[in-house]
């Protein structure tokens, strides 16, 4: 049991991210998840959640945007958050040599630069209360490379480096910072993987299978907790034994 | 701004556990990073922390942090400019 906390799951309303943040308030967190766009998925996900009775409300707001990260925290900061964890991202793979500018820039900006943005913002109030929880949720490809991915890998891996200086920056705060490399799991983002790509990657996974939602969401969720207190500036391979 | 001085020296040794500081010692125009009272940028994270609850004043950057953490007077002037109408 721990006390009531609340947290910020950004991407909180469809995928891993849903996972996590249903995971989260099913541990006893109040729950606020962000979403860029689908205003459909999201009052799904609220319906869904209060049916559960799960503390969980979604909020819109594009994280790689500062003006709206700043917004967001006028109204939520004022309360502050405990624990932080950045799920949002989309994939837009290519051959890099066919990859136009913008799909590298959009791509960066919301799982990189989103990260940076979101735990700048939400460090504040846990620097003042002396505790916090950041994970950000990173990919296998960040790590081993992968064809077609070198935006979505670059964005992945720069989080992996953020995770590192950050965590020594507020370890004196009781602020811990990780990362979650959460392997093959079907969502909608992965759905869109050619038959042939998908075979290759369950015959590279050691357990033989994909993962579930439930499972990468497990994980992040003991990485919030306090028994995971000495923990940090890790990355936390959830991915069949891939990594 | 000697009242604000006072209640930023308050907050200082408050929210960087300076138990064996009195504000009275904090000298208005001394540095109080490195030097001084020997804080380091850690520490500057937290008391912009402290600050921006406090008063409602961002420090946006390292450059203003750096003008603006140079001394109580220093930060007291900062504070009392940027502070929203109450």
């Amino acid at each position: 049991m721990r006390t009531m906390r609340r947290a910020l799951v950004s991407g909180g309303t469809k995928g891993l991210g849903l996972a996590i943040a249903r995971a989260l308030a099913a541990a006893g967190d109040e729950v606020v998840a962000l979403y860029a766009a689908d205003d459909d998925a999201a009052r799904a996900a609220e319906a869904a959640a209060q049916a559960d009775r799960l503390a969980y409300r979604a909020v819109r707001c594009d994280v790689a945007s500062a003006a709206a990260v700043d917004a967001l925290f006028a109204v939520e900061g004022e309360r502050g958050f405990d624990v932080f964890v950045h799920a949002a991202g989309f994939t837009r793979d290519k051959l890099m040599l066919m990859m136009p500018e913008r799909d590298f820039d959009d791509v960066v900006a919301v799982h990189l630069k989103g990260g940076f943005l979101v735990a700048k913002q939400a460090l504040k109030a846990m620097i003042a209360r002396k505790h916090g929880r950041v994970v950000f949720v990173v990919s296998p490809t960040a790590q081993l490379g992968r064809i077609g991915q070198t935006n979505y890998g670059a964005a992945k891996a720069g989080l992996i480096g953020l995770t590192r200086s950050l965590a020594r920056e507020v370890a004196r705060f009781r602020i811990t910072v990780n990362c979650v490399c959460a392997g093959f799991v079907e969502t909608a983002m992965t759905a869109s993987l050619p038959e042939k790509a998908r075979a290759e990657l369950l015959a590279a996974i050691p357990l033989g299978r994909a993962g579930r939602a439930e499972e990468i969401a497990a994980a992040t969720e003991w990485l919030c907790s306090d028994g995971a207190g000495y923990i940090t500036g890790t990355v936390l391979g959830v991915d069949g034994g891939l990594t | 701004m000697n009242d604000l001085k006072k209640d930023i020296k308050e907050l200082i040794i408050q929210s960087l556990n300076l138990g064996d500081v009195t504000p009275e010692s904090i000298v208005d125009d001394a540095p109080l990073f490195q030097e001084g009272l020997g804080l380091d940028s850690i520490d500057a994270l937290e008391l912009a922390v402290a600050i921006e609850r406090k008063y409602r004043v961002t420090i946006p950057d390292e450059a203003v942090g750096k003008k603006v953490f140079s001394s109580v007077s220093a930060l007291a002037q900062y504070v009392s400019e940027n502070r929203p109408p109450a």
